[in-house]
Formats: C-alpha cells, structure tokens, sequence
C-alpha cells in the first residue's frame, strides 16, 4: 500500500511539474467548467482552475505526501493498521488537491472542511487522552474557519454564483464583498493559527511525524494563505488586511519568542512553523502575494525535512521527544544530522540556500517599501528569534555532550527514511533558486543603504550568539531561570492565550449549564412533563378505578337515573 | 370443549349472525328492535357454560344489562312514533335512543357492565363480544344520531378508554379498555362516513382477532404471564407488532383508519377534538408498549418457573405478522 501511493503520487508531482513548467513558460491557464444545476438566479457549477500556481503548488503537495508516505513506511512499521493511516493521509492529499485546484465557494469548502475533519482524525491517530484533547482542539479552532467560509457562501449568492474570482474586479467596494472579506480572513487565519487562534498548532504535535511532516507544516497551515493568495484582488485595500498585518506580525514574534522557552523537540519545530506562517501571512497583508507564495513553497520544503529528522531522532532516542536527554548527536548520526543541520540553517536563512531566497527578499521588501516602525523591528526581531532557536535546538539536540540516554539504539542506516529525507535535501537545497527563477519572470528592484542591507546579517549573527550562550546550561542554571519566573511564564506559554481560548471560553457556559441541568433538566421539567404528568394520569386512574368496582345494581340505576333525568328535564 | 356443545353452540352462533343481518336490513324501527332481542337471546347461550359459576354470573350481568337497554330502545321507538309531527322532541329523542344504543355497545358512560363482563368470558367470547356485538348497534346509530351529544360520547369514551386501562393487569379488561377508546373513534368515523366506519371496523376486528388469537393460543389471561423466558422469537415480533398496530403507530397497519380519520378532523378544523384524540392514543400506547416491552430488551424480567411449550403454529402468525406490518404500504399500490 505504501509503496503503491508513494509511486502514485511521485507520478503525479511528475505530471505536475511538466505541466506547471509548459504553462508558465507560454503563460496559460485552464478553466474547465461543469453546469449540474442552475435554478432561479443560482447556478451551481463544478470548475477546475488549473494555473501556474495551482500546479506549482499541487506539485510540491505531492512530492512531500509521496515522500512522507515512503518515510512512514518505515516509520510506522509497528502500527497494525497501517492501511487506514495511508488511507487518511491520501484522502487528506485528496482534500487539499481538491482546495487548491478550485476557483468556486463550494469546492473550496469541501476541501476545507475535509481538511479539517482528517486531520482531526490524524491527529487522534495514537487514541491516547493527550490525542483525543489535541485533536479535540485541532478540530473546533478548525471548525470556526469553516463556518466562516459557509457565511461566505451564503453571502455571495448575492452574486448569483460560487466564482468568486469572476466578481473581484466589478464588485470591489460593494458592502457584501467587505462582509465576505472579513470572514475569509477570519477563516485563513484559523486554517493558519494566527494569534486569537493559535493554540492549536503546537497541541497537534500529539499526531504520528509523519502526519506533522505533511499536515502541520506544508499543507494544512498553508490553506489559510493560499486562500488569501487567490482572494489577494480584494483585499488588498481594506482595513482588515491591515488588522491581519498586525495580528500577523504579532503571531510571528510571540511564537519566536515562545520557542525559546520549550524542551519538546516537536513542539519547537512546531511553534517555528508558525512563526514562518507569521510571516507569509504578514507579507501577504503588506501586498506582495508572490513572495508570500514563494516562502509557502520553500518553507513547506524544509519544514517538511526538518519534521522527518525529528521523527528519525525521536525514533532513536525510543520515543522521548525532550531536548534536554539529547546531545552530541552528530557524532554518530551523520546522515540525519546532515539533513537537520541543512534545513534548520535554511529556516535561518544562511545565504543561497533555500530559505535564504524567500526570506531575505521579503526583508528586503519590508526595508526598502516605507512601512511603520513597529512593522520594521518586529520583522528583524523575529528573523533574529528564529536564529536564536535554531542555533539553540542545534546546540542541545547536536553540539552539546552526549547525554548516554540511548547508547544503543543510534541506528542512522535506515535507508528507507533516509531516502526520503535526501529527495527532500535536494529540493531544499535547490527549490530556492529554482523557484526564483520560475515565479519572478523580472526580479523586484530593491536598493537598500549599506548596514540595512546587512542588517539581516547583524540580527542572525547576534541570535546565533545568543542561541549558543543560552544552550549552556550550568548547575546552577535552574535557580537563575527562576528569578524571573512570571515573565518566562508569561512568555513560554504563548502569552496565556491556549488558556483564554479554552478554558476561558468554556468556563462560564459550562457553569450555567449545569445550573440549568439542575434545575430545569432535572427538576421543574420533571414535574411539568415525566413524573409529573404520569403521576396525574395514575391517580386519575387509580380514582376511576374505585367507580369502576362498584355493585352492579348500581350501574343499572345509573342507567335508568340518566333517562328520568331526561325525562324530567326535556318533557315537563 | 365437548362435542355436543359445541354443535348446539354452532346453532346459536348461525342465529346470531342472522340476527344482526335482520337488525340492519330492516326498514322500520320495530325490525331493528327484533334484531337486537334475537342477538341478547342467541349470544346467552354462547357465553353460558353451567359448570362454571363465574360464567353463570356473567351471562346474568350480560343479560340484564342488554335487556334493560332494549326496553329502553323499544321504549323510545314507540314515543318517537306517538310523537310523529312533534319535530321540537327529535333532539330529545334522539339523545334518548342513542343512549340505549351506546349502553348496548357498551360505550361510556354505560360501560360499566363491560370491563365486568369482559373479564369473565373466554378469548373467543371475548372476540364476539368485541367485535360481531357492536355492528348491529352502531349502523342503528347511523341512523339516526345526535352530534352533539355524540361528540360528548366520544370525549368521554376515549378519556375513560384511556384513562381505565392504566392501572389494569389482566389481559382481558386491557383489552376491554382499548375496545371503548376504539369505540370513540368508531363513532366519530360513523358521523364522517359509513364506508369510513366500515373500513375502520374491518381493520379492528383484524388487529383484535389476531391478537386475541394469539393469546387464546399461550393460554394467556394476564400481565405477569407474558414475561416468560422462552417464547419464540417470532412470537413476542409479532406480539409487539400487533400491539402497536392496535394503538395506531404509523408505518403497521392500525395506522392507516385513524390517519383519515384525523385527516377529516384537521381539514373541518376540529382542533380541540383532534388533541384530544391525540393525547388518549398517547397514553393507549403507552400502556401496550409496557406490556410488552420487557421482552423486547436485553435485561428483562424471566419468570422462572413457568415452562411455555409452544407449538409450530408459525404459519399463521408469520402470515399475520406480515400483515400488520406490509398492509398500508401495499394498499397505496393498489388503491392510489
């Protein structure tokens, strides 16, 4: 089964590829269309839009899910039902292709919402009570971005039909077309985990890597943008881009802050994936969907690269995820840490490889187009916050002294993962230039002043020094880190916003609830309806009963008593 | 059942079904007076078995009751010939002869007599009395009825239909409550329609002499006799069926008379009416489901220490299983 999907969808990336290739060179695009049903002023129609980006990124969709599949091949080979697992994460596959492929409400809504049904069933996979709470989470953040898109549905019936991206030129400062454009960015920014939404992203860690490799890095998160990238024409003059510039940015840092706080090695790849999202949706909210694509397309690359390494080291280390147990392991892992190092430099942006093209011309862009202040540093900030937690995550996990947890088990000749992760190494090391040369038909002119131009250099420099002083931890290091425990609280703990958007939602209605259970469900309810109406009815018949049980002369006289009555009353 | 009897009972059985062909067919009052005489006198003699004292007793109780009723009949036939051209008494008349019709019945509130009786009778009486008993009085109803004070009849036999049958545990007298609340909706249905009525009575007498034959079959007289251990399978399904047949639950075949019938209430705007007839079928059915619920669950109560040897009859009650069930579905295709 493995083998069979994995030959599937490399067969299909290959389709992709040449097709993308013929369409982008001679500028085409393809619109099929299929009318099912048109009644009154609706008109429900299937189309297909096949254009350069839908096949670029339908691509690079399918290269990671055949190589994640080829890798839980491996990764996996303990789990019985490993045919329901290839079967979810092909229906997933299925899902996005269908989301990205469709220039219609409808379509994008199926495949949204069954991207968010399958990764709830993803993220489930182990049925332990961490997954269940995970995925419970995953599932009901997910679930106000699908409602959001069926108000957008209902909405745009104004228009008369489900292709949005015919309505975009004519009906740009239409009041339902502001409606809907709130919501769609309501709904990407829950596919995506901006800030109200984003305690759900690092909770989904609990899900199998390979299924984090696929979902939570490269597609499910990347809906939200690309939904933004094709509905781009309309937004990018109203206020709430600029509200999703702020809650962006703002996404961004928290998350480069908090994850310089965290052990758990998923967890920290986890919250740089939504840094990384931080900015692609910020870039895009600034107005350049291009580069916003571009970062989309090389970060899926080596995210998708980096999860696989963890799970590789996870599968080492016998399943702890905690940094702090592991150490010196590119002594004698050297294959797998060639591959963590390579795409943790090129999350940092280190210059020409993959990372590097999309992230540096989007600071480029940020310094030389005029934006505020606060736009400005909290960008360099964060790209610092990402060198500072890569270098510190390569600290603990590679440089560090060999923790002795398992001495036995550093087994690097896997061939099957290893496989997979080289086809992922190659493309993040050449997806950069590659993808720069396809995209930008005419590269962006860009002319900074000297130290701005370096400032990206000054800002990885210190978060790299800075990573490495952090990562050396003493014995008295513990006593010191509690001097300032309300802040680093505060700051690990994503701001305390898993908390308000969990228990603090849920809290005053489960309150009330039960004073309602109580009450009314099992106590007035009971004596207007229930009990009390059966205990009428009984003595009603309890009451009958004692007519019914008389002499029989007595009946007869009723008889005759009822006709003397008429008598007397209807003759005389 | 001895031979000898049972032809004299043959007699009297061919008579009784004479009679009431005499009392319907007949063009004056007086034919259908003589109708109703022979029917007390043949059906005595069915119910009377002078070896048993509680049956003694209930042909007496029997007897008087329908006599007293048909003197009263006689009575009223001869005040409305002496009072011919006096059109101001026909409303008191008419509440007058339908009163000693509904007492022949046995429709509330003269129904005292009939859970009595009802319980002192066998199975196969019990079916004549439920159902042959009450043609020859109901078509006389036809007639020459009084709505309103029918229309009071009926509330008060589906209350008392509704309401008695709660706290009973004999199969009979259940039965027996069920029979007046079907009675209320006999009678509504005969002020729609004769061909209604007809219908209506046909499917009753159905429901009723597949169920009583069943219990005739497993000897059954009372509640604590159905929970038993080891019945088959297919006759505890069908039990259930029949049951929910007889309290009018959509898809088995009771359905189907109380739906047009309701259909009629709803389309003249008889709303009050219709809750009423609503809420007693509520508490009818409630009372067959708890009969027969307990051998349908998982956990219910086994008595022990009875041992029902059933005999391979399955054929006839698959057959009227099958019926319960298919009946309104298959008459759409035939009559629609």
């Amino acid at each position: 089964m493995c083998f069979n999907s994995f030959f599937f969808l490399f067969f299909f990336m290959l389709i992709n590829y040449f097709f993308f290739v013929y369409f982008i060179m001679n500028g085409l695009s393809v619109f099929f269309e299929w009318e099912i049903i048109s009644f009154n002023s609706m008109s429900i129609v299937m189309s297909i839009l096949l254009d350069w980006m839908s096949l670029l990124f339908m691509m690079f969709v399918s290269l990671i899910s055949s190589v994640v599949i080829f890798y839980s091949k491996s990764y996996m080979n303990s789990e019985l039902n490993l045919n329901r697992f290839i079967i979810l994460v092909l229906m997933f596959v299925f899902s996005m292709v269908l989301l990205i492929i469709s220039p219609n409400l409808i379509s994008i809504l199926l495949g949204w919402d069954g991207l968010g049904l399958i990764s709830y069933c993803l993220v489930i996979y182990y049925q332990n009570l961490k997954s269940y709470n995970a995925g419970m989470l995953t599932a009901l953040s997910n679930r106000i971005g699908d409602v959001m898109i069926l108000m957008v549905i209902c909405w745009v019936m104004n228009y008369g039909s489900w292709n949005y991206i015919f309505y975009f030129d004519f009906m740009k400062n239409d009041y339902v077309m502001f409606i809907i454009s709130f919501m769609i960015i309501i709904a990407a920014m829950t596919k995506s985990a901006q800030i109200p939404f984003s305690s759900w992203l690092p909770a989904a860690m609990a899900a199998p890597t390979p299924v984090s490799a696929l979902v939570h890095s490269s597609t499910l998160v990347t809906a939200g943008v690309y939904l933004l990238i094709r509905f781009n024409y309309l937004l990018i003059d109203m206020f709430f881009f600029k509200v999703l510039l702020f809650l962006s940015i703002l996404t961004m840092f928290m998350s480069g802050i908090s994850a310089n706080y965290e052990f758990d090695l998923k967890k920290i790849i986890a919250l740089s994936t939504l840094s990384q999202l931080g900015l692609m949706m910020s870039i895009l909210s600034l107005g350049f969907p291009d580069i916003a694509f571009f970062h989309l397309l090389t970060h899926a690359m080596f995210k998708a690269l980096l999860f696989m390494c963890a799970g590789v080291i996870i599968h080492m280390m016998n399943d702890i995820q905690d940094i702090r147990y592991m150490g010196g392991l590119s002594l004698y892992i050297p294959l797998t840490s060639l591959c963590l190092n390579i795409s943790n430099l090129s999350l940092c942006g280190i210059p020409f490889l993959s990372g590097f093209y999309s992230k540096d011309l989007i600071l480029e862009m940020v310094s030389f187009n005029s934006f505020n202040l606060m736009v400005f540093i909290l960008f360099y900030l964060s790209t610092g916050l990402t060198v500072f937690y890569t270098f510190r995550l390569i600290m603990y996990v590679m440089i560090n002294d060999f923790n002795l947890m398992m001495i036995y088990n550093l087994y690097d000749e896997d061939y099957i993962m290893l496989n997979s992760m080289f086809v992922l190494l190659f493309m993040s090391l050449l997806s950069g230039s590659f993808l720069s040369w396809f995209i930008f038909s005419y590269p962006y002119m860009i002319y900074l002043p000297f130290n701005l131009k370096l400032m990206v250099i000054y800002v990885s420099i210190l978060g790299s020094i800075l990573g490495f002083m952090v990562s050396n931890m003493g014995i008295y290091s513990l006593n010191k880190l509690l001097l300032s425990y309300n802040l680093s609280s505060f700051l690990c703990l994503m701001w305390f916003m898993p908390n308000l958007s969990t228990y603090g939602l849920s809290y005053i209605y489960l309150n009330f609830s039960q004073i309602l259970f109580k009450n009314i469900d099992m106590g007035w309810s009971e004596i207007y309806s229930g009990k009390g109406i059966f205990n009428i009815l009984k003595n009603y018949s309890v009451f009958y009963n004692i007519y019914q049980m008389n002499n029989f002369k007595i009946y007869l006289f009723s008889f005759i008593l009822w006709f003397m009555i008429l008598f007397i009353f209807f003759f005389i | 059942m001895l031979t000898n009897n049972n032809s004299n009972k043959m007699f009297f059985l061919f008579i009784l079904f004479f009679s009431t062909l005499i009392s319907i067919s007949s063009n004056s009052w007086f034919g259908c007076w003589i109708g109703l005489e022979i029917n007390l006198l043949s059906f005595i003699p069915l119910i009377s078995n002078s070896k048993n004292l509680l049956s003694v007793e209930t042909s007496l109780k029997y007897f008087l009751t329908q006599s007293l009723a048909s003197i009263n009949f006689l009575f009223m036939i001869l005040i409305k010939f002496s009072l011919l051209k006096n059109f101001n008494m026909n409303n008191i008349i008419s509440i007058m002869m339908n009163s000693s019709l509904l007492m022949k019945m046995g429709s509330a509130p003269f129904h005292f007599w009939f859970p009595n009786i009802v319980e002192g009778l066998s199975w196969m009486n019990n079916f004549m009395l439920m159902t042959w008993q009450k043609i020859s009085p109901m078509i006389l109803l036809s007639y020459y009825f009084n709505k309103n004070f029918l229309i009071f009849m009926i509330i008060m036999n589906l209350i008392i239909g509704s309401l008695g049958g709660l706290n009973q545990t004999s199969l009979r007298k259940l039965l027996a409550f069920s029979s007046i609340n079907n009675l209320g909706w006999m009678i509504f249905s005969i002020m729609i329609s004769e061909n209604l009525w007809l219908f209506y009575f046909l499917i009753y007498s159905m429901m009723i002499f597949m169920m009583i034959s069943l219990f005739f079959l497993m000897n059954m007289y009372f509640m604590n006799q159905l929970f038993i251990n080891n019945m088959n399978f297919f006759i505890k399904l069908n039990l259930l069926i029949n049951f929910l047949s007889l309290g009018g639950l959509p898809p088995f075949m009771g359905f189907m008379p109380k739906w047009i019938i309701i259909n009629f209430l709803l389309i003249n705007k008889f709303y009050f009416l219709t809750f009423i007839f609503m809420m007693t079928s509520l508490i009818i059915i409630y009372y067959y489901i708890r009969i027969i619920y307990s051998s349908f669950m998982f956990n219910y109560f086994k008595m022990k220490w009875v041992n029902l040897l059933m005999k391979n009859n399955m054929s006839l009650i698959n057959l009227s299983s099958f019926i319960s069930i298919s009946s309104m579905i298959l008459s759409t295709f035939i009559f629609m």
